[in-house]
């Protein structure tokens, strides 16, 4: 798989050197390949660096990071941007989503947990791309392992499981989600059931332990500790405060 | 007449009495007020010996009758000038604006008194009762119209900037002052200054000068005082504390930088008191943070949580267990040397109520403590307002719960079957929190 290449933009240089040195980039496929402190700096960077994903402070000098994603956007629709925003700017992050942010940290920057983050920017990489690549013929086996994810989510998974549905190996299977989509078996399962929660939670009036059992938890404590730890936020907060927004 | 002298100072000299002994705040225009109290107190003396000596021309030396008239006219218009001096020192209060008639003001009461002390005093003798007339006299109505017309100037030109209380005030006094004076001026042998100088005062003390208004101004200066020395930036604070976590990380001290995370948490959870109710998952995150940095200082200190999750959403006053669980640890299990254990427990009582709990295996209560404790939050309200001390903390709990979900809810406390205490706190369930 290619290498991911990261341009961090930040006006407070500790913070650059926390996400450079203290997140394993190599890991997780990735290489920073550049910097900057204000606005325009980040706007001449991503033109010529032409990163993948661009970790985007809020409050930055000269133009800040909302206007910096906005004019590049048009010209770079293909690059992930990921905001860091302290919490009081929260304001800001809802028209971040207006914006189509690929994904959101709250500071302080918990660096240990950043690569769900980055995980989840590969699996919306992915799913992007097999949208677009809806071609005739043989179906590659990660497109129908990930459909029957998608299907059975709120069933008890496990790499045995799918093993036994088509007919590989729990191995193979494995290796299929680190080299097509980049990410562990379990990162991936988790991101989808997270994803599933929050829609449930916002389109449907089901209870947080009703949630919880349709995106395959049989208990829901576990459910609101990996949902907190995913969101910064426990369900209920979730689904209160995009009811607040929306009003 | 002189009873009437006499019921007046007595009524003053009580009013004197609740005004000095309170406590209140340093101000100009408090220390005028206690001036014009003084000065009022040794006229009605001077009003009383005038009225005997006025009456008594034939027995009383002509000296003495003068003396005792020109102190009695000279501390009248004293009074007058402190009386302006209130007005105005109140009004430059409500507009901010300096007081540009003080020179003049002063400049009067000098040729005022003076004249007082020169000009000849006449009596006439009715069979009603004797006074003063002549060109004194006249020299001392003129110099009360003077101070009248300052100010009531000063009402009429700042109407709109001062508000209704100081308005009410300074009116009532303008319109006494008006009243009594025309009267006297009318009636010579009613001898009722006395009589509108104890109102106007009376209407300053009562409206403006009261013990409930002094002692509201105080609390209200030491709070103030208390907010402007937490007003350390927290921001500031917890973006440092922030560049520090990172430092420590890339130094390779996980530990520490862990231990900052917490307090950046615990600090980040903090700055958000401007809501009045969170959420208890806001709650025990902000408690979490706090017990983190406590367990790791005293490492057998333990903490267990018992949250019912689908009670996440319930609506709590903002800030009332990290109180409460700080209570716990200085008043009970630091007896102990910090071993043992607070366990926090959560769960829905009946259908709309919820219970908090926070148990502790510290000391337990000292003998006679728990009832000094129950008695102090079932009277919560009437406690006084301390700024300090142990209790303030559970006490400013109770207070709030009491405030934002009723009476019936609040906060109590038990004794354990095994030792240590345990808080509970019962709450209202709000309808969308299921």
């Amino acid at each position: 798989m290619k290498k991911l290449r990261v341009l961090l933009v930040d006006d407070e240089i500790m913070i650059r050197e926390g996400f450079k040195h203290l997140f394993d980039w190599e890991a997780h496929d990735c290489l920073v390949v550049g910097e900057a402190s204000d606005g325009m700096e980040a706007l001449a960077q991503i033109d010529s660096l032409k990163p993948d994903i661009v970790i985007m402070d809020i409050n930055i000098p000269i133009m800040n990071g909302l206007k910096v994603i906005q004019c590049s956007r048009a010209k770079h629709p293909e690059i992930a941007f990921v905001i860091v925003s302290g919490y009081d700017d929260f304001s800001y992050c809802r028209e971040a989503l207006r914006l189509k942010i690929t994904d959101y940290i709250l500071k302080p920057v918990n660096y240990e947990e950043f690569g769900t983050c980055i995980d989840n920017l590969k699996i919306a990489l992915f799913q992007q791309q097999s949208e677009e690549r809806d071609e005739p013929g043989e179906e590659r086996p990660i497109v129908g392992i990930t459909r029957y994810l998608q299907e059975h989510l709120a069933e008890e998974i496990s790499l045995g499981v799918l093993a036994e549905e088509f007919h590989l190996s729990g191995q193979y299977i494995s290796q299929l989600f680190k080299s097509e989509i980049g990410v562990n078996f379990l990162a991936y399962l988790t991101n989808i059931r997270m994803e599933k929660a929050k829609k449930l939670l916002l389109s449907t009036g089901l209870s947080i332990a009703e949630v919880s059992e349709q995106v395959g938890y049989g208990d829901y404590r576990v459910f609101t500790k990996v949902f907190k730890k995913a969101e910064g936020v426990t369900p209920s907060q979730y689904r209160r405060d995009f009811l607040e927004d929306s009003k | 007449m002189l009873r009437m002298e006499i019921a007046l100072f007595l009524v003053l000299g009580f009013v004197a009495y609740s005004y000095f002994s309170a406590e209140k705040k340093f101000s100009q225009l408090h220390s005028t007020f206690s001036m014009l109290l003084a000065v009022v107190l040794c006229h009605l003396v001077f009003d009383g010996i005038t009225v005997y000596t006025v009456n008594h021309l034939d027995t009383v030396p002509l000296f003495l009758n003068n003396t005792f008239h020109r102190l009695f006219i000279g501390t009248m218009i004293l009074i007058f000038y402190l009386f302006y001096q209130y007005i105005a020192i109140l009004v430059e209060e409500e507009t901010g604006k300096p007081r540009p008639l003080d020179g003049l003001a002063r400049v009067y009461l000098v040729v005022a008194e003076l004249g007082n002390m020169l000009l000849p005093i006449h009596y006439a003798v009715t069979p009603q009762g004797n006074y003063s007339d002549g060109i004194h006299v006249t020299f001392c109505y003129l110099s009360v119209a003077f101070y009248f017309l300052l100010g009531t100037g000063l009402l009429l030109f700042n109407w709109k900037e001062i508000r209704k209380k100081e308005k009410t005030a300074i009116a009532i006094a303008c319109t006494v002052e008006l009243i009594v004076t025309t009267l006297q001026g009318i009636n010579h042998t009613w001898l009722i200054s006395g009589m509108g100088i104890t109102l106007i005062t009376l209407a300053f003390y009562l409206i403006l000068e009261n013990p409930d208004i002094l002692r509201a101004e105080l609390t209200e200066q030491k709070m103030s005082m208390l907010y402007l020395k937490s007003q350390v930036n927290p921001h500031f604070l917890y973006n440092t504390l922030d560049t520090i976590r990172i430092q420590a990380q890339l130094n390779g001290d996980k530990k520490v930088a862990e231990l900052l995370m917490h307090l950046v948490d615990f600090f980040r959870l903090s700055v958000k008191v401007d809501r009045a109710m969170v959420t208890l998952d806001d709650e025990m995150e902000l408690l979490e943070a706090y017990m983190e940095l406590m367990c790791y200082r005293y490492p057998e200190l333990q903490c267990e949580y018992d949250i019912d999750p689908n009670l996440g959403g319930a609506q709590v006053p903002n800030f009332i267990m990290q109180p409460i669980v700080e209570n716990s640890l200085l008043h009970g299990l630091k007896n102990k040397g910090y071993r043992g254990k607070v366990t926090i427990a959560a769960r829905r009582v009946g259908e709309d109520q919820l219970e908090i709990r926070v148990q502790d295996t510290g000391s337990g209560f000292a003998p006679g403590k728990l009832e000094a404790v129950d008695k102090m939050l079932h009277f919560y309200d009437r406690q006084p307002a301390k700024l300090t001390g142990n209790s303030i903390g559970i006490l400013n709990v109770q207070k709030r719960i009491k405030l934002l979900c009723g009476r019936e809810y609040g906060l109590w406390y038990t004794e354990n079957e095994f030792g240590g205490v345990t808080a509970h706190i019962r709450l209202p369930l709000a309808e969308e929190s299921k």
